[in-house]
């Protein structure tokens, strides 16, 4: 059970507030979107804006470095609670979530340009993201917390591909959530095995337990851990994930400076770092972190010098700044890490700054290409100043929060290097990818504020409005930078026991002459050698090597996917009953009949069967049998099709004659439905195509086994009716439902009863099933072809590939 | 297939149509102590829409709902899919079922009511919604209109793909509507 201490109703209250407030303003965003136009962002801030509001009051009634649990059982059954932890860690986040979250519905409320369409859903979807990106920081509960997100992931996608017309958009937003959906279920995976090991899904409750759990350790502790750790690095676009992220930046450039800067990708930090107290002290856990975590830092710093998109640039950047955050993780002593937030809050600064700012570049210019562009500084001299410091703040240059996050991790990474040797492999990686950073944040400032603009640029002065997000980050980028000890002291106080180490040094800009001072140094010098070489060369070589993209090879694997599955349905001929109607048939016969001779020791003899004459009822099975034989008489196939239907009219009086109503006008209008929409179709047909072969038996051998099929069928079908009439089950559940109809359900009808409340689960999943049902029944009659070519992975099975197919 | 024309037909099509819909909505709220409900219902009003197709022409019925059917069957899953998630709100299992008791209401005297109705009013929604969507298209895709208005291909068809008319001619036919 979990602990419920300090669990006050108010502060429960504050907290779904937080949680859900995004939510409940969705559907007014939604509502107002075609009235409003883009200033329904300014009706979306008030969520965030109260969000924040509201962390900040929890967090004064908070103690320092406390833990608290709000909890109210949801599925006590499985262990799922609504139960939420207040800590440190969730309340950093929660501070950059919603902080930056009022930050983008500015920006985002004057980015837009009125002729923009559906603002109202675009809004909506980022404050479902919102509450998802909330609700998972905050969850106590692995459960909840997978929960959360997957909604993030859907979220996501929704944004990604909000311009839903761009091909790339679509592409993009698919990868997106192929890969973290994907990595999401290993997730779950880890994080029920985890549950199953802590014999709780409570976090705070594990978090205690974490000191024996990895004591004991095992390999099942392992495979959880790792397990946890790829969902955590599907999000966070770590290698080899790191494909979907760039991808992803064909959304609407609010969305990439939230998803990409404070929020969707910081996921998977956050989870590494909620983790780090069970995990961090395992043998896998600091080469698997820090080893993928630097890695990806140095391929993403590689692909970013290599890009020529500004988007483009910043994405992999922030790949290659992921991998930093992550990596720092798996530094850390088994004490816990420390400074850990700085890097984060820094990346938060600097890279919310540069996308809004990069935005604000292709609104006023229309332009993304930093070789096209130039000499903006003197037009837009606010946005450069915010771009000079979010620059800086990227190479790490003093003065800005970059320099102090770069100091802090050199330190743990030399520190690393005196205790093991392959601590000199991560600081080279680091120090390499520092370089190539300078390199490519130089180029970002000085392409596109300095020298001379292309004459061939139009531009339009941004809205001072727009321009203030970015400036406000740039200039606490700026101020922390100068001042780091307010910003140590306040995220000091956010301190996680288990996570963080116990409080020794401080913040500093000043720590005298050391290794790290050093490093920076050199890795300045080379990271401006590196730009000015490259400038000497123009970038020539500045082209993205199809080959370390991967998206291609993972677009060409989901492709595949679907060729297989076209492969294999037309290998069972799924399009073409009689093909696969016999080999189904057949085993249906061997399997039945096996076991009826295998039992036919226990089941009653059907001597014992007492035959009685109704003539009522010979008269409708007559009437049925009539139909059928009709059915085999005709001559065209749409008058069989009509003689079938007349059968299965007839049916209906069966179900009178045994009391069934409800079956009786269900038969009767599922069949007239049928019919309609069988005679929709044979309008279709010319009038020659409508006239068949009357049926004859030749004695071929495919018709003899059709017979003996049929015929077994027919025998099987009779058999199950007399088997169930001899061996009556002694309890039928038939008369108690009807029993129990009344004083459980409040009905009399049973079958409604049984339908709508006892059922009610299955009646759930079937009009679920029908409305997938009815979407593929339109997709099957678009009638559509795919018009490129080539490869037909996607198009239907079967009708559209013409000629492979036997004609009937 | 082509509209009707038979005058009398198309006379008494409304009075038909209101009557069916009255049964059927009957059928409906009657479900839980009567033989009726949900899905009996849906069908019914579903038929009756098939019946105005068949009169009046199925270009015309997709204009003339006022909802897309589709939409419709989609907002009875999402209330069939809420009435069981409110329980859970209260702590109480999923799709748990309340029923309310009033002895004394104004003009029907005793009323009996229940979550269990707003479930049913689900599958309602459902069935007619994929029932009319599904003949509608079918209808149209077979008397040679496309299957869609603009919008809706706008909306479920990839960029990548044609008509299969277009593909074969291999030039543009122009939408109905």
């Amino acid at each position: 059970m979990p602990d419920i201490e300090n669990s006050t109703p108010i502060l429960f209250a504050a907290l779904l507030g937080v949680i859900l407030l995004p939510l409940f303003v969705a559907p007014l965003a939604l509502a107002l979107g075609s009235r409003l136009g883009r200033r329904t962002g300014y009706v979306a801030m008030a969520a965030p804006l109260l969000a924040l509001g509201l962390i900040s009051w929890i967090a004064c009634k908070w103690p320092d470095g406390g833990q608290r649990i709000v909890s109210v059982p949801w599925v006590p059954s499985l262990g799922v609670n609504l139960s939420f932890i207040i800590d440190g860690l969730s309340l950093f986040y929660g501070f950059v979530i919603s902080g930056i979250g009022v930050l983008v519905c500015w920006y985002a409320a004057q980015y837009f340009e009125d002729r923009q369409k559906s603002l109202g859903w675009f809004f909506a979807c980022l404050l479902a993201f919102m509450t998802s990106m909330l609700g998972a920081v905050f969850s106590n509960n692995l459960v909840l917390l997978f929960a959360f997100w997957e909604l993030t992931g859907i979220a996501s996608f929704l944004l990604i591909g909000f311009s839903h017309s761009d091909e790339k958009a679509r592409l993009g937003a698919r990868r997106a959530l192929l890969v973290t959906v994907a990595t999401g279920l290993c997730l779950l995976a880890g994080l029920i095995m985890l549950g199953l090991l802590g014999q709780t899904y409570e976090i705070n409750v594990l978090l205690e337990r974490a000191g024996a759990l990895s004591q004991a350790g095992g390999p099942l502790l392992t495979a959880a851990g790792v397990l946890i750790l790829i969902g955590a690095f599907g999000k966070s676009a770590q290698f080899p994930f790191q494909f979907w992220l760039p991808g992803a930046m064909a959304a609407p450039t609010p969305v990439s400076a939230y998803l990409h800067s404070a929020t969707m990708v910081k996921l998977g930090v956050f989870l590494t770092a909620r983790m780090f107290p069970i995990f961090g002290t395992l043998e896998f856990w600091m080469p698997m972190v820090a080893g993928v975590g630097l890695f990806t830092m140095l391929l993403g710093a590689f692909l970013a010098l290599r890009a020529n998109d500004l988007k483009a640039i910043l994405a992999y950047s922030t790949v290659s700044q992921l991998g930093f955050l992550i990596g720092f993780y798996g530094l850390g002593s088994a004490q816990g890490v420390r400074f850990d937030f700085v890097h984060v809050i820094s990346h938060v600064f600097y890279k919310g700054s540069l996308f809004m700012i990069a935005g604000i570049i292709d609104h006023s210019t229309g332009i993304r290409d930093v070789r096209k562009l130039g000499g903006l500084g003197k037009l837009m001299p606010l946005t450069a100043g915010a771009a000079l410091i979010a620059t800086a703040a990227l190479a790490g240059v003093p003065l800005t929060t970059g320099f102090i996050s770069k100091e802090i991790m050199l330190a743990e990474v030399g520190k690393l290097a005196d205790a093991q040797p392959i601590g000199w492999v991560f600081f080279g990686m680091v120090a390499l990818s520092a370089i190539f950073t300078v390199a490519f944040a130089s180029r970002l400032f000085l392409g596109v504020f300095t020298g001379k603009k292309p004459t061939d640029l139009h531009f339009h002065a941004p809205g001072l409005v727009l321009q203030l997000p970015p400036i406000l980050l740039a200039a606490a980028a700026l101020v922390f930078g100068i001042f780091p000890g307010a910003l140590g002291n306040v995220l000091d106080r956010l301190s996680v026991s288990g996570l963080h180490a116990p409080a020794e040094g401080y913040l500093a800009l000043w720590h005298g002459f050391n290794r790290e001072l050093l490093a920076s140094t050199i890795i300045l010098i080379a990271g401006t050698l590196l730009y000015l070489w490259a400038k000497k060369t123009a970038w020539r070589w500045a082209v993205t090597p199809r080959w370390l993209q991967f998206d291609q090879a993972f677009d060409r694997g989901v492709d595949g996917l679907g060729g297989f599955s076209k492969k294999l349905t037309l290998a069972l001929k799924a399009d073409w009953p009689p093909a696969y109607l016999p080999i189904v048939i057949f085993f249906l016969l061997v399997i039945v009949f096996g076991a009826v001779i295998a039992n036919a020791g226990s089941l009653k003899d059907i001597s014992t069967l007492e035959l009685k004459f109704d003539p009522l009822r010979t008269f409708v099975a007559a009437l049925i049998t009539l139909g059928l034989g009709a059915v085999l008489l005709l001559r065209r196939w749409t008058s069989q099709l009509v003689a079938l239907s007349i059968s299965g009219f007839f049916l209906t009086f069966y179900f009178v004659l045994y009391h069934a109503p409800d079956l009786a006008m269900t038969q009767i209008l599922v069949e007239s439905a049928s019919v309609v929409m069988i005679l929709v179709l044979v309008s279709r047909f010319s009038s020659a195509s409508r006239a068949g072969t009357r049926f004859e038996f030749t004695f071929t051998w495919p018709q003899i086994v059709r017979a003996v099929l049929a015929l077994g069928m027919g025998l099987l079908g009779t058999g199950l009716v007399l088997f169930a009439e001899l061996n009556k089950h002694p309890d039928p559940v038939g008369p108690r439902m009807r029993e129990l109809s009344k004083p459980l359900a409040e009905g009399t009808n049973a079958v409604n009863t049984i339908l709508v409340d006892f059922r009610a689960f299955d009646t759930m999943g079937e009009i679920t099933v029908l409305l997938i049902a009815a979407l593929a029944g339109i997709g099957l009659m678009m009638r559509y072809k795919r018009s490129s070519g080539g490869k037909d992975a996607m198009s239907a099975p079967g009708f559209l590939l013409g000629g492979k197919n036997k004609k009937p | 297939m082509k509209k009707l024309d038979s005058f009398l037909l198309d006379a008494v099509l409304g009075l038909v149509f209101l009557l069916v819909n009255i049964v059927s909505i009957y059928l409906l709220l009657r479900g839980h102590n009567l033989p009726g409900g949900g899905f009996i219902g849906g069908l019914m009003t579903g038929m009756s829409f098939i019946l105005l197709g068949l009169v009046r022409g199925w270009k015309d019925l997709q204009t003339e709902i006022p909802v897309e059917p589709l939409r419709t069957a989609t907002i009875g899953v999402t209330i069939a899919l809420f009435s069981g998630l409110l329980p859970v709100f209260r702590g109480d299992p999923f799709l748990t079922q309340y029923n309310f008791h009033a002895t004394e209401v104004p003009l029907i005297g005793e009323l009996h009511i229940g979550t269990p109705l707003l479930f049913d009013i689900g599958v309602f929604l459902l069935v007619c919604g994929m029932t009319v969507k599904l003949i509608i298209v079918l209808a149209r895709s077979t008397s040679g209109l496309p299957p869609f208005s603009k919008e809706e291909t706008h909306l479920y068809a990839s960029v990548l793909e044609d008509p299969i008319e277009d593909a074969v001619k291999g030039k543009e036919t122009p939408h109905a509507d």
